[in-house]
Parts: structure tokens; sequence; C-alpha cells
């Protein structure tokens, strides 16, 4: 294709926006000035656990410039619902976390009360004065005993810790155990990260009394689930409700969620009929904003003496911190599905229990699920390597599903709970981990390993392979209007600095062969863009992108009788549509056409990473010297972006292994909630990532798209810790996926057992 | 009461910002970030608030600081520059367009703060080294690319401006 837009699904196209993000004008949340606006600042719990007696706001209002002070008491009793009706359960529901506390409080940062005045600073210095009288409970604090009867109940209206429990049964488990050569066993502990995006969460909100019309500001990622939310909790018309989306500083699956602001600022703006700003500053954050994570499993892997892996029991536990947020039961769902990973077990059973503990609720970020899940198995193959000394890469080729078995899955058998399937839908996993090793240059590196270790140095090699489940429905819809010499499409997904913008534009340009300069994508405000399931799941260009195929189609279709020919006649030539024989008409004289793209289960994917690591055991710091991913995207829409993703991924994955924890002492206070405490790795400390991009296609969608947005992180915290356990060798057993200073220079350091 | 103001109290300060001088008045304990940022240089941005992101890092006399940790009548008689300074007219300056060029940025917030902590070791250290470039780079935090582009941006813009100063 000569013409203009062809040929740009698939090319590096600079991605827009650049310019005005490089020149600072890009304006966020917090950038954002109405006329009379007024600030809010939440009150929080400082306690991880306690009955909220009272709370006491005279003092508060007292002060100069505050407008007001609201607690439970002053709004409706609500919970925030969960967002995904397979992530719901009765149990979850019954743990759903009010906007603010009203008779406890079970972690340290639950909102308790908020207060408005005219100036932030006096917002902070009324919040101060706000009493609240608490009587201390018992926290909960370990997930993995927290259903023991011996601890408090964290609802204790509920009953239990314990807010679900999944089973999944595949093949004979008995008889695989029966006939292994070798059983290994190991509790692997996941730790608790946060997904720190640069910029805070923020809102801001105005009610105009006028037209009834609430606008709110800041929600990105599920704005038309926000709308819908609002509409109902702040009894409004649906249409009366607009969300729109500002420059956004970083989502990674935690921004955009609604949360008990996202409720609070929007009923203050509301009730006080003024423009009302709140913007979370960065203690709050690490106490307010979702964490994710934590996790810990017992792991039983199978095996015969020649490397055959046979089967595997795991029985984990989930935390999801003191109550269920608006994705659900996903903290522990999504592991479960991705335990089994790439290979070919004849036999598994995974129970999984979804508890409680008194500290911030858990949430997706970045790779959930699917990155704890990798680091559970890859690390427990590794420790099966080292048993049956066999090289960690021919251990894991041996076992890969072949692609012969494709479409391939694991259903579930007898004893099974109400579990989503585990099914592989196509993919050459033994190709595509032989691309992974050669784009790492694996030999090489075992090599190098080699030279160091002679040399004195502790150095490994870490590998983890995964699969990754993404591109989840249920459906995406998109609007395109064709005019002269631009087309805007109108989309519900949301921008989150990942570059869908450009991605979305490169495939409309394509398909209509405009040139990608009059292509205009729309998707800021919900009262523009008809509707939208939004960002997660690594799921915006494969939905949108395959809706915007469908509106051309259906472009098509309208364009057929203008032209007296039949739909399959038509083509996109230079901004028109034509027919045999000469006919055109030009793209605004179509009309404005809808696409919708539906979508039935997850799409699988697989990669791995590779990575070299060197450990001082002097001080117990470890390096990622290098660090190599590889991953099958089915087809990468904008390679470039797409390695940026991947590799912004991966270095976020690997700061998370080294340097990054959410910690909490023995009375549930939080000791990570500046960024003093909570590292995260600068340039100095983060190789320059490698990717490998694996192009396998995908059936499940017109334009055999896989998602890619998050798969960098998935095989990071597996592979690091594996290069870590690889360094040191017998000196430490590396069963946590922390592999920090402290915790290596301790577990070195350790008084040997005899 | 000698020297001391209440805090409810505000005072005129003059800051020369890229090249101009603004007055405003500002409670004594306002921050320097939040005085630009609401005199209207919004790329100052706030990630941390207490010194360790360096998202707010501003030129102050040639030098990069972090606003955040400045009070506004600190900026008093000092000379300010923020990112808005950076372009000449439409034209982006080497640096920015080292950035571009590298993919050192994706959502954009960290970026003026970057951009600006990179300005100051152009001007001040043209001739650093690779090691001194990076230990700069480190000060700052980019939670989208890891900063390793950040790094290879300011390589780039470092050696061109040796090449074209």
């Amino acid at each position: 294709m000569s013409a203009p837009g062809g040929g740009l699904i698939g090319s590096p196209a600079p991605r827009r926006k650049n310019r005005e993000l490089l020149t600072g004008e890009g304006t966020y949340v917090a950038d954002i000035r109405l006329e009379g606006q007024v600030y809010a600042r939440v009150v929080r719990s400082p306690s991880a656990h306690a009955r909220l007696l009272g709370v006491d706001t005279s003092e508060a209002l007292r002060v100069g410039g505050v407008v007001a002070v609201i607690t439970a008491d002053d709004i409706d009793d609500i919970r925030i619902p969960i967002r995904l009706p397979f992530a719901e359960s009765p149990e979850a529901n019954a743990v759903l976390q009010a906007p603010l506390a009203a008779d406890v409080v079970r972690y340290v940062g639950e909102p308790v009360a908020v207060v408005v005045a005219d100036d932030p600073y006096v917002a902070e210095d009324a919040a101060e004065l706000v009493s609240i009288d608490l009587d201390e409970l018992e926290p909960v604090l370990d997930p993995a005993n927290s259903t023991e009867s011996s601890q408090p109940l964290v609802h204790e209206s509920f009953g239990s810790n314990t807010i679900g429990r999944l089973a999944y049964r595949y093949g004979d488990i008995d008889a695989a155990f029966a006939r292994a050569d070798v059983v290994v066993r190991r509790r692997l502990r996941v730790h608790r990260l946060a997904a720190a995006p640069m910029e805070t969460r923020g809102l801001a909100a105005d009610y105009d009394p006028g037209s009834g019309v609430l606008t709110v500001w800041g929600g990105a990622k599920v704005k038309h689930f926000t709308r819908a939310l609002l509409s109902r909790v702040l009894g409004l018309e649906l249409t009366d409700v607009r969300v729109i989306e500002v420059e956004v500083g970083g989502g990674f699956g935690t921004r955009g969620e609604p949360y008990p602001e996202d409720i609070l600022i929007p009923l203050l703006a509301r009730r006080l009929e003024r423009p009302v700003q709140w913007i979370e500053d960065r203690w709050e954050h690490m106490v307010a904003t979702n964490h994710a994570r934590e996790q810990e499993h017992d792991f039983e892997l199978a095996a015969g003496a020649d490397g055959r892996m046979l089967g595997f029991r795991v029985r984990g536990w989930c935390d999801h911190g003191a109550y269920v947020r608006t994705q659900g039961l996903l903290p522990v769902v999504l592991p479960m599905v991705h335990l089994p990973g790439p290979y070919e077990w004849p036999a598994f059973s995974m129970d999984l229990d979804a508890v409680l503990t008194n500290r911030t609720p858990v949430g997706t970020y970045r790779g959930p699920g699917m990155t704890e899940a990798t680091f559970v198995r890859e690390r427990m193959v590794d420790i099966l390597a080292a048993e049956l000394e066999m090289e960690p890469a021919d251990l894991r080729r041996r076992n890969l599903i072949p692609a012969e078995s494709m479409p391939f899955s694991f259903m579930p058998g007898p004893g099974s709970g109400a579990v989503m399937p585990i099914m592989y839908q196509g993919g050459d996993f033994v190709t595509a981990f032989d691309q992974m090793l050669d784009g790492a240059g694996y030999d090489r590196m075992r090599v190098e390993q080699r030279q160091a270790r002679a040399d004195g140095q502790h150095a490994g090699v870490g590998i983890a392979a995964y699969i990754e489940f993404a591109a989840v429905g249920p459906f995406e819809e998109v609007e395109v209007i064709g005019g002269a010499g631009n087309v805007v499409v109108r989309a519900g997904v949301g921008s989150l600095g990942q570059g869908v913008e450009t991605a979305l534009a490169q495939i409309a340009a394509e398909l209509l062969d405009v040139p990608l300069s009059g292509v205009t994508v729309e998707f800021h405000d919900t009262a523009e863009v008809p509707q939208g399931f939004g960002s997660f799941a690594s799921r915006s260009t494969v939905l949108a992108g395959n809706a915007i195929a469908a509106a051309v189609d259906e472009m098509k279709a309208k364009a057929a009788p203008l032209l007296g020919c039949g739909p399959g006649d038509v083509e996109f030539r230079d901004g028109t549509a034509t027919a045999p024989g000469d006919r055109s008409v030009g793209l605004g004289d179509i009309g404005p056409t809808r696409g919708r793209f539906e979508k039935e289960g997850l799409t699988a994917s697989f990669g791995g990473a590779v990575c070299s690591v060197s450990v001082n055991p002097a001080d117990g710091r470890a390096r990622v010297d290098r660090f190599a991913l590889a991953h099958d995207v089915g087809r990468a829409v904008n390679p470039r972006l797409l390695r940026g993703q991947l590799a912004g991924a991966a270095a976020q994955g690997i700061g998370g292994a080294l340097f990054e924890e959410v910690a909490y002492d023995e009375h549930g206070q939080p000791l990570s909630v500046t960024f003093a405490d909570y590292m995260m790795p600068t340039a100095a400390e983060l190789p320059d990532v490698e990717v490998t991009i694996i192009e396998h296609g995908s059936g499940s969608n017109p334009l055999g798209i896989k998602g890619g947005g998050e798969a960098g992180m998935v095989g990071s915290l597996g592979a690091v810790a594996n290069g870590v356990a690889d360094a040191v060798g017998d000196g430490a057993e590396v069963l946590t996926s922390s592999v920090s200073s402290a915790r290596l220079w301790h577990a070195l350091h350790r008084p040997r057992r005899a | 009461m000698a020297g001391w103001l209440d805090p409810h109290d505000s005072v005129a300060v003059t800051l020369t910002v890229n090249g101009a001088p603004r007055k405003v008045r500002v409670p004594p304990r306002r921050t320097l970030a939040d005085a630009l940022r609401d005199a209207g240089f919004t790329s100052v941005r706030l990630g941390c608030e207490h010194g360790v992101c360096g998202s707010c890092t501003i030129l102050l006399d040639g030098a990069a600081v972090r606003s955040c940790l400045m009070l506004a009548v600190q900026g008093q008689g000092h000379t300010i520059e923020t990112v808005e300074s950076l372009t000449d007219g439409d034209e982006l300056s080497t640096l920015q367009q080292a950035f571009d060029d590298n993919d050192a940025l994706q959502c954009g917030f960290c970026t003026p703060g970057f951009l600006m902590l990179i300005e100051g070791l152009l001007r001040s250290e043209p001739e650093a080294g690779r090691d001194r470039i990076l230990e700069v780079v480190s000060s700052n935090l980019c939670r989208c690319t890891g900063a390793v582009p950040v790094f290879q941006a300011a390589l780039n813009a470092l050696a061109a401006n040796r090449d074209d100063p």
C-alpha cells in the first residue's frame, strides 16, 4: 500500500502529546482552578483497628476559612460496590467500604471525616483539630494466620476473616504425587507493594444548581462506571453527571477506580454548591490508595527424575486488606488462573483463601495476580531444578505445552468451585521461549556468570516464564466521524500515559487510509463518548482497536448505497470511500458510525524474562546487571510505544524486587509512607531493559492483537528472585519476592543450621 | 513582635520567573512550589512534597533546586526558571528534543522536573562525564520509564551541546 494510511499498524509512530508534556502545558487535576473553589482534606484513622466512639469537629469548624466538616453521620449509609461481576460474591459484598467509617476503623488511613476550607493549608490545619475518640482493638496483620480462631475479626458482623475460598482441581493429583521421584515443598511469600505513580490521586468537582449538572475531573480508567455510581449514590440523572479525564501522571491499575474520595468530593460539591478540589498528598497516597500483591503460598511440586513436572498442590492466602474494594476478589481470582502457567501439568490442586487484615485494601497493580503467581511457580521450578541438578532453562523447555496441543485447556475437575476455566487459545510456547533465550543471549549470560564466579563474584542468572491473561471484555464501543481532512474517533477507554491515543489513531488511519495527523482521538469526556468500560487488563488497544475496525466496516455498509455497490466493493483510499469505476464519496458524507467489539473471556499470551544478577554479600545488595524480556503481543500496533510499556513495567518490577516494600509494624502502623521509606529505583539502579517482541497473532479478535501494557512486570519478581537465588547459592534460601539488601544480608548472615 | 509574622498574614514577594518579575502575596509558610503553581507555573509538579521525587525541580540562579523545600519568601531576589523558559518560540530545545527522541517520557508528570535538573547540569557542568550525568539523573524519580531513557536523553543532549554549544 502506498497511500497515506498504509502500513501504519505496526509502525513506530511518534507518541502524541509529547510536545505538550515536554513544554509543561499538560493539565493535570491539581492544575485545575475553578472560580470560587474550595479545598478538601480527608481526616484519616490513626489506628489499624479501633471502635470509633465519636468524632468531634467543633474545634475544626471554628477555624477561619473552614467551610464544612462532614463525618459518616452527615452522609447516607452507602457502600462502594464491586465493579466486575465475575469478581463478586455475597461474602465480598458483605465487607465493602463506606466512604466514611462509622463505628469501627479498620486500617490506618481509613477516611473518618472531610474538612473543606477556602485554602488548602487551612484545610490541613483544621483537619488536625478534628478529634477522633477511639477504643483500640487488636489488629489482624498476618494473612496466613488471619483465619485462625484466636485472631480478632476485621468485620465482627461478618464473623470470619475469610471472604472466599477458591478451589480448582485438575487431573488426578494424588496419583501424580504417588508416582513422583521428587517432591519439593516450600512456603513462599509475596510482599506488599504499591504502584506509586508519580502523580497522587486527585479530584475536582463542580455542581451547577442551574442546570443540575455535576462535573467531575480527574477520574480516569473507568469513567463510565464512576459516572453511573455517582448518578446512583447522589440521586442524579446519568446524563447530569459528567466525568472528564485530564492528563494523568501514571495509572498502573490503582488510579481511577472509585475510592471513598470519589464519592465524597462530588457529594461535597453538590451539597456546598461550590467547586471542591482534593489532591491526595504522598503520605495519604501510601495509606489510602490500593496496595497490591501480598500473599503466601504453601506449594508442593511433584516431578519425575527425568524432570517431567507431574503436578502441584498449593494452599494460599491472598490478602485483601480491611475491605473489598471495586475490584472485588481479583486479588485471589487472578493468582489462581495464573498459577499453572505455560507448563503441561498432568494434575494440580489449588486452594486459595481470600483473607482480610487490618491494613490498606488491596487491589490490582500492573500485572495483577500473574506477577505473584509467576514468582511462586517459577521460584518452585528453580528449586526443583536445583534438586534435580538440571539446567533451569532445559527443565522449563521440557515441560512447556507443545504447540501441537493448542488450543489447550485445564478444565476444572470434580471438587472445583465456581472458577474461571484456564484456557489457552494458541501460541507456540517452545519457540517463543527459545526466542526469549536467544534475544537475551542466555548461553553467553551463563558463560559470563562462570567467569564472574571464577573471579570470586556472586553472580546469578534468573529465568521466569509465564502466561498473561489480558484483554478482558465485555465490550468497547467507539464512534468514528469522518470529515474533510479529519477523522474523529471517540472511545471510552482511558489514557493513563500509556499512549493508547496514538495506537488507536494508527489503527483508524490505516483502515481509512488517511494520514495519521488527520485522526483525532477523543476519550476525555463522558458527555461526548457514548459508552466505555475503561482502561485496565491491557485491554484498551485490543478492545477499542477492534471496535474501530467494526466501525470502519459499518462505514463501508453505509457508503455502499451511496456508491451503488456492495459493501464488499467499498475501499477506502486517500480519505474517501471508493467503488469500482472511480466513483467515490468523502468520509464526511457517510455520516458518523458506531462500532462495537464484544469479547468473551481473556486472551492468553506467553512471555518471560531472563536476568543476570550480582550480589555483594558484604551489604546484601543485589544488582540486576541485565534484564531481557520477551512477550507475545499477537501483533504490535506500535512497537516503539510497546517497548516503552514493556521496559517501564519491568523497571517497576525490578524496583519491587530489590527495594520497594509496604511494611507495617506489629500494631498495624504503616512504615512506608514517604518516598524516603518506600524506595523506588532510579536510573542508577536499573539496567537498560532489553525487549523481544513476539508476534504470534491472536485469533480472538480481527486485528490479531494481545495485551501488552502490563506484561513487562509479570516475569520480573520471579526472574530477579531466581537470579538472586542462583547468585547466593547455598548461602541463603530465597523464599520471598523481596530480595532487598536488608533481607538478603540477614539471610546471608543467619546462623546456619547444622 | 519584631520580625515574626502571623501564619495567616501574607507578605508581598517579587519572584523573577523566566525573566519577568511577578509580585505575589503569600502567607509566609507557603512553599515556593505552591506559590509558583498559584502564579500559573503549573509545570512545577508536586509528587512527594518532601524533596525526594524531584518533580518540582526548578532553576534558582541557574542551579537545580527542589521548589517544594523552599518557602516562597526565600525566592525574593532570586532568578527562577521553569520548563516554560526552555522553548524558543515553537522550537523545542535540544534537551527537550532528546527526551522526545529517546522516549524519555510517558505520562509526562515528572518530565518538567527532569528537564530542569538536566538543564542545570548542561549549564553548570557541560563537560560532565557519564558517571556524573548518571549521578545527577538519579536525583529524580520516573515511574513510567524507569529513567534509563532519561539518562540516555541526558547523555545525548550533553554530547550535542558540546558539539554545538
